[in-house]
């Protein structure tokens, strides 16, 4: 996928108002791949509904969502989960982990999907993140920031075009997060993908193509 | 690496409503067994009364008779059929045809022979083949020709067998009377000529001495008074002789039916009626279970939403999914069927040989067609499986 594009775009909750104020409602804009987007958001500007009608999981918007020149709208599920498992990766900031599998568990049934890392790779990731040692534990057994970095690094198990973050630091430290975006940034650029990335301020460490305030 | 369901399974919540599933697997074998059991049985009514049948062709064939009353006895034109009352017959929804049973017009002998010293007075009747349930292909007469085949009513051979001892004469077998030669005597306009009668055929039908139409046409001419021939009996052909439009016909007119004719063709529907019923709760069973397992299967997808719903974010395919989650229980249903398909196979047996003593009609294996409903019954399992559970994922979605 070339391009992702959003045209008059805005959450069917809020209202006309918002188009005025925002440089991402009712604005065309087309995401290019190997971008680098930075959306700063403040609270309750609309981030993780952003996020979740780029990636299909919710559709109450007005507006249109293109993957290249398809509007989300029309692409049924099948074609849908293919776009998911190969061309657009996605960071929840509620990590979305599964609570009754191991870590190990949860990274697999990712990658299986459709391996870009071998097995290795994949502890290699965890050691890096500071996560190497939970492989074994359970989801729920993890803190959030353990989850975070765990969500991190299974949205890196496949191949994308486009990697969605929404507030993936939410509950990382400083030197965590900055490795954790080492990492993306890494697998982003041998991918020659872009990276969208919605948090609520400016961070140094995410050296930014384009810059939206929500 | 190919896309493994492996780490998937655990995701199902199944383990906790065992009984349910339990009860619906019970519930699909039972039905399954009853629907097999019926459809074999029924199969085995069709093979016993295939014999003794009076169908042909999908018809049933009687005669009728004018009712011979103290009113009415003497007076000819009163008790034969004339060609009025065969067209008015033809003209009813419910016949699909009339035939007159034609009359010798003549006087008639039959005598045995050198070998059993018999004699008797005798008729003759002739009737179109296609009415006839035995028709051997000897069962032909051209002018000149001295031999005459004739079918005989099974039942005159075994009247025959009856009274044949007090009168010192042999009785006979079937076979025998096919291969004994009997004369037949003639008798007409100052007139005699004899034929040699040969048995070709005996017919469960129709209780006459048929010889072919040609002959009988031809001897009339030859021998007869000259007098037009009306028909004493009539047979005819309906789809159903049980039929109470039919039979209400038949009483109005105050004509005869030859009924007991008819008595195994209405125990044969009686008899089917009940397998056909059985039949039809065993298939209500069958989809009482079915139904009560999609409800244990949205039972496990409702308590495992959460799971199914993130692997469908993730990337999961619906249809995968569902695909994968119906495979499971393929071998359960083959299980189910199967061993359904196997007690029908030993009920079967213990059918043909306890209860039929190996009749040979019948087989001491199912047939072919209680197998392929079988493998119908997986597939329709499977398939509505499938669809239901692609339904609910694409709900999810």
């Amino acid at each position: 996928m070339m391009q992702l594009t959003i045209r008059d775009l805005l959450p069917v909750y809020f209202e006309e108002e918002r188009k005025k104020r925002s440089e991402i409602w009712g604005k065309e804009i087309v995401f290019q791949r190997g971008e680098l987007t930075k959306i700063i958001a403040p609270s309750g500007s609309g981030k993780t509904s952003l996020m979740h009608f780029l990636y299909g999981i919710r559709r109450e918007y007005t507006g249109d969502i293109l993957y290249d020149q398809q509007s989300l709208r029309t692409i049924d599920p099948e074609t849908l989960s293919g776009f998911r498992s190969s061309q657009v990766s996605i960071v929840f900031q509620d990590m979305r982990l599964l609570p009754e599998q191991t870590v190990m568990e949860n990274l697999e049934i990712k990658r299986q999907l459709n391996p870009y890392h071998n097995e290795d790779k994949v502890r290699q990731m965890a050691e890096r993140l500071g996560v190497g040692s939970k492989l074994a534990s359970l989801g729920r057994t993890c803190s959030y920031g353990e989850q975070q970095r765990i969500a991190i690094i299974r949205s890196l198990m496949q191949p994308f075009d486009f990697l969605l973050l929404d507030e993936p630091f939410s509950h990382l430290d400083n030197r965590n997060a900055e490795k954790a975006m080492e990492l993306m940034l890494e697998e982003a650029a041998v991918r020659g993908a872009s990276i969208i990335f919605a948090d609520l301020e400016r961070i140094d460490f995410f050296p930014f193509t384009r810059l939206f305030y929500l | 690496m190919a896309l493994s369901f492996k780490p998937i399974r655990p995701l199902l919540q199944t383990g906790t409503n065992k009984s349910s599933r339990l009860f619906s697997y019970a519930g699909l074998g039972i039905g399954v067994l009853l629907l097999l059991c019926a459809i074999q049985m029924y199969i085995n009514i069709q093979s016993l009364l295939r014999e003794g049948s009076i169908r042909k062709n999908g018809f049933d064939y009687i005669s009728i008779t004018k009712n011979v009353t103290a009113e009415t006895q003497g007076q000819e034109e009163k008790n034969l059929f004339r060609q009025t009352d065969i067209d008015e017959l033809k003209k009813q929804p419910f016949i699909d045809g009339v035939e007159p049973l034609l009359a010798n017009d003549f006087h008639v002998k039959l005598s045995a022979g050198a070998m059993i010293p018999f004699r008797t007075d005798m008729f003759l009747e002739a009737l179109d083949n296609s009415y006839i349930d035995t028709v051997p292909p000897s069962f032909a007469w051209q002018p000149g020709q001295r031999s005459v085949p004739i079918i005989l009513s099974s039942d005159f051979l075994e009247i025959y067998n009856v009274f044949a001892p007090g009168q010192g004469l042999p009785q006979i077998s079937r076979e025998t009377a096919t291969s004994l030669a009997v004369n037949i005597h003639c008798e007409g306009r100052e007139k005699e000529e004899i034929f040699v009668g040969r048995i070709a055929a005996f017919s469960d039908r129709i209780n006459s001495v048929l010889v072919p139409k040609s002959f009988l046409d031809w001897a009339n001419q030859e021998f007869g008074k000259g007098r037009e021939v009306s028909a004493t009996r009539l047979f005819i052909k309906t789809k159903d002789a049980n039929n109470p439009d039919f039979l209400r016909f038949l009483d109005g007119k105050d004509y005869k039916l030859n009924k007991d004719k008819t008595i195994l063709g209405r125990n044969k529907m009686v008899i089917d009626g009940i397998f056909s019923g059985l039949g039809i709760f065993g298939l209500l069973v069958v989809i009482l279970a079915l139904m009560l397992f999609s409800f244990y299967l949205q039972l496990v997808i409702a308590r495992s939403r959460d799971s199914l719903q993130l692997l469908l974010t993730i990337g999961y395919s619906p249809a995968w999914l569902s695909r994968n989650f119906s495979k499971r229980f393929i071998p359960v249903y083959i299980t189910i069927v199967l061993t359904a398909l196997l007690v029908t196979q030993l009920a079967q047996w213990a059918f043909h040989h306890f209860v039929m003593f190996d009749r040979p009609e019948l087989s001491s294996f199912i047939h072919w067609g209680v197998w392929l409903v079988g493998v119908a019954l997986i597939i329709l399992s499977i398939v509505t499986n499938y669809r239901l559970v692609r339904k609910l994922l694409y709900r999810l979605y």
